[in-house]
């Protein structure tokens, strides 16, 4: 037997090496995943900032009050509100335009691979560069304004985005589903175009017109992806943050377009409130965890 | 053929725990000797200057070793000294934090700083400003010493020397002599800039770099066209001018608004630009507003929010006012906006950082070069003694300053490259480059220094930025002062894109900053506040006396 033959059955016979190996990857994930975790823990139980004049760890406890405090937050609440109102628009939507896109792309026709290309570009970009393009294209003299409703509608068409509550979130909203509804269709499509042949080739010998089809063919058969689309992209929306920093920046007014993330980051480095940062975190995360909990319940069901 | 058997090695769950325990164990033993290993922090109390109603200063006493040398040779002889004597070793190289994009100001002069003293500095430059209060409140939770020197907004002063990061230079002060105060009129920093950016609690605690004392920019073209100042006259009854009140400031932005001018470019023309945005909104335009018609912060008795008097909901109102004569950037866009939409002519009256008159003077940047003029920021009527008197101050928000790193290897050193680059030899080279710091050295403003500003800015601004330097009010410079004005900043946005009257938006503030005043600590905010006062100008401090909001 050669020598690297020996040396390779040797690593894999030796059970310490192979644990051994993983070690330094469980170092750096725990160290950098644990013991900020466990400090952030111990923060959000005690009252301190770095404007306290004191060592963290010499932090005084204050125990559950941080936690109670959270909850009679007003402004935690209505981000809560927004980012519920953010995800429950945005979700679907790009849900149902990924879908139509996924099922336009189906079939073969010229220039798919670029059209393709050209349709998966927005979600390379980074959040800055999307968010400031939609900043510039969304102000009173943007494009928006310009080249769009106010050819169609004159002057009086001419909206202040920046100036509405509303009209803002908005924005952010159209901002964000044009960023990640290219996700959505990625998913979608792969797992459309992994559906057998032979099922489809079947029902269309039976009569089944193209749109029954999908509805009770393909997308049963992958109504698990589905759901994992769902999550992934539920979650992340939940957390955004940098295109509403960037648009409004919580604006207009107060707080009007303030999402969770938005108001954590206002709370631990604009005001170093950061032990009750820390609460509001772990509370969300809590919630996050239980709200994913139920959402997988469907896919551990079929699993069994 | 044999086939190859391949066992599937799985690690079982116990083992993974066993591993896991293993390295966060590992981790724990190794952290505690860490710990121990390392030198006892001393982490005092928080600073606990006295308060007093005057500012005192120290002169500096003869250094016998240093005679007749100016501020920059005194920097660089201290810090050569420092190295003969072996306090710091030959080579020491200092980090300077910095943000991103102005360079400029500082890097062209290490070379000759290491051929002066053979110690260097390597500036670290961060993303955008909000980035560098980031880093160094990080900073001084982790205590890395990583850095020696940062430049910060004076906004921030009172955050970062009550989180312990900013190292009290009041002996370096004493010993090397940067030469601010009256006592030096050729050389001095213009008061009252130098004290009330680098003191806190009547210690300093900062080096001055920049002065962004606002000004009112306007277009000198319009304001001076005859056919408009008849039209102006007939429905106004007063002559146009430069406004001294920001009464006026809404009558000439009405009228030109009215007027449907073009700009170059074809779009229309607005009277007015004043910050109104949810970022700049309170401590640019409605801070100087407020502050000219005698407005005060916070009671100096019990620190209660005093926003919400009369003169906070008119400063709203005003602001409110103005909104329908502003260009539409000025209530969402950012600070950079103002610039681009003056430079392209599309605002007549407009107030900003001195380094706008920079950029509507360079051809690459304006269209409208050679049309600017300046002036002391308007003001406001008050009565002070039964007498009528036009009160005006401008505001200097977030002026540029140094602060030396308490965990600096080498804090004098640090504090020695500050004054040397600041000096009134090298600070005229280093401020009048393109990049974020602005004259503010008497000398500078006269021969033979002049001629180096005069081409940065114009001869006009020069004549008139010195007496806004004197007339300058400090920033909120005191904790949690990011908290306090981004509450202030919000409300007074709602009240300009209408939605909450000016009261509302005033007693909202208020209602939101009594928490903070109560989290902080209520008679540490109070101390700090009281040590602010006196950097106001004297005629702001006579109004409050009169208004009965100080003794």
């Amino acid at each position: 037997m050669k020598t690297a033959d020996r040396l390779t059955q040797w690593i894999g016979k030796t059970e310490s090496f192979k644990k051994l190996s993983t070690l330094p990857l469980n170092f750096v994930l725990n160290f950098v995943l644990i013991v900020p975790f466990a400090i952030m823990i111990f923060l959000s139980f005690t009252r301190w900032e770095p404007l306290s004049g004191y060592d963290w760890w010499h932090a005084p406890i204050a125990g559950v009050p941080r936690f109670v405090e959270a909850f009679g937050d007003a402004r935690l609440l209505w981000a809560l509100i927004r980012t519920t109102i953010f995800v429950a628009v945005v979700l679907p939507l790009e849900f149902l335009l990924g879908l139509g896109m996924a099922l336009l792309f189906l079939g073969d026709f010229r220039g798919k691979k670029a059209f393709t290309s050209v349709v998966m570009y927005p979600m390379m970009m980074p959040w800055v560069v999307v968010g400031l393009g939609f900043y510039l294209m969304f102000q009173y003299y943007g494009p928006v304004n310009l080249l769009l409703l106010k050819p169609m509608f004159g002057e009086g068409g001419v909206i202040d985005w920046f100036t509405n509550a509303v009209l803002a979130f908005v924005a952010v909203m159209i901002a964000d589903i044009w960023q990640w509804t290219p996700l959505m269709f990625l998913i979608i499509y792969a797992g459309l175009a992994a559906v057998p042949r032979r099922l489809i080739e079947a029902a269309e010998v039976l009569g089944a017109s193209s749109a029954r089809i999908v509805r009770t063919v393909r997308l049963p058969l992958i109504k698990p992806l589905l759901v994992v689309a769902l999550i992934i992209r539920g979650l992340e929306a939940f957390k955004v943050f940098d295109i509403v920093y960037i648009m409004t920046r919580g604006g207009p007014g107060v707080n009007s377009t303030e999402v969770v993330s938005l108001y954590v980051y206002n709370l631990s480095i604009v005001y170093h409130n950061t032990s009750y940062a820390c609460a509001v975190s772990l509370i969300i995360m809590i919630g996050i965890a239980l709200v994913t909990r139920l959402a997988i319940r469907p896919l551990e069901v079929r699993a069994e | 053929m044999s086939e190859k058997k391949e066992t599937k090695q799985e690690v079982s769950r116990r083992d993974y725990l066993k591993i896991t325990g293993g390295a966060i164990a590992g981790l724990v033993v190794g952290g505690a000797i860490g710990y121990l290993a390392k030198p006892t922090e001393v982490v005092g109390p928080p600073p606990t200057g006295v308060t007093t109603q005057t500012v005192t200063r120290t002169l500096a006493e003869t250094i016998t070793w240093l005679p007749g040398m100016g501020v920059s040779e005194r920097a660089a002889a201290g810090a050569k000294q420092l190295v003969a004597s072996g306090a710091v070793p030959a080579g020491a190289t200092i980090k300077l934090l910095h943000v991103a994009g102005s360079k400029n100001n500082f890097e062209p002069f290490f070379a000759d700083w290491e051929a002066k003293t053979g110690t260097k500095v390597e500036v670290v430059t961060l993303g955008g400003e909000p980035d560098v209060l980031t880093k160094a409140m990080a900073e001084a939770t982790a205590k890395t010493g990583a850095i020696d020197i940062i430049t910060i907004f004076s906004t921030w002063k009172g955050d970062v020397i009550e989180a312990g990061l900013a190292k009290d230079l009041t002996d370096y002060y004493n010993k090397y002599n940067p030469e601010y105060g009256s006592q030096y009129p050729d050389t001095t920093v213009i008061e009252p800039l130098a004290d009330y950016t680098t003191m806190y609690k009547g210690k300093r605690y900062a080096v001055d770099l920049d002065a962004d004392v606002f000004t009112l920019t306007y277009r000198k073209d319009l304001l001076e066209n005859p056919d408009y100042a008849s039209q102006f006259k007939s429905k106004f009854g007063y002559n146009l001018k430069v406004p001294d009140t920001w009464e006026e400031v809404k009558d000439v932005s009405k009228f030109f608004t009215d007027l449907n001018l073009k700009a170059p470019d074809g779009e229309k023309v607005y009277g007015g630009y004043f910050y109104a945005d949810p970022g700049w909104a309170a401590f640019t335009t409605w801070l100087c507003i407020f502050v000219s018609k005698g407005g005060i912060l916070f009671s100096p008795t019990d620190m209660k929010a005093m926003i919400n008097t009369q003169e906070g909901i008119d400063a709203t109102q005003v602001m409110a006012d103005l909104v329908p004569y502003m260009h539409p950037d000025a209530l969402s866009m950012d600070w950079a906006s103002l610039y681009k939409r003056y430079s392209e002519g599309k605002a007549v009256l407009t107030m900003a950082w001195p380094s706008l008159i920079k950029w509507a003077q360079d051809p690459s940047t304006s269209q409208i070069v050679g049309k600017s003029g300046s002036a002391l920021a308007p003001g406001s009527k008050v009565t002070v003694g039964g007498k009528e008197m036009l009160l005006k101050a401008a505001n200097n928000p977030v002026n540029w300053i140094g602060i030396v790193s308490n965990y600096s290897k080498y804090p004098e050193l640090s504090y020695l490259f500050w004054q040397w680059v600041t000096s009134p030899v090298v600070g005229a080279e280093s401020v009048s480059r393109v990049g974020i710091m602005d004259i503010f050295r008497e000398c500078w403003f006269v021969p033979p220094y002049r001629e180096t500003f005069e081409k940065a800015y114009t001869p006009q601004f020069l004549d008139v930025f010195a007496d806004c330097i004197a007339h300058s009010f400090p920033d909120l410079m005191i904790k949690g002062s990011s908290e306090y004005l981004d509450k202030l900043t919000k409300n007074v946005n709602a009240a300009c894109v209408k939605a909450k009257t000016p009261k509302a938006a005033m007693d909202d503030t208020a209602k939101d900053w009594e928490p903070i005043t109560d989290r902080l600590g209520r008679d540490a905010q109070l101390e700090a506040w009281k040590s602010m006062i006196p950097l106001y100008p004297a005629d702001v401090q006579d109004v409050w006396k009169a208004k009965g909001y100080l003794s």
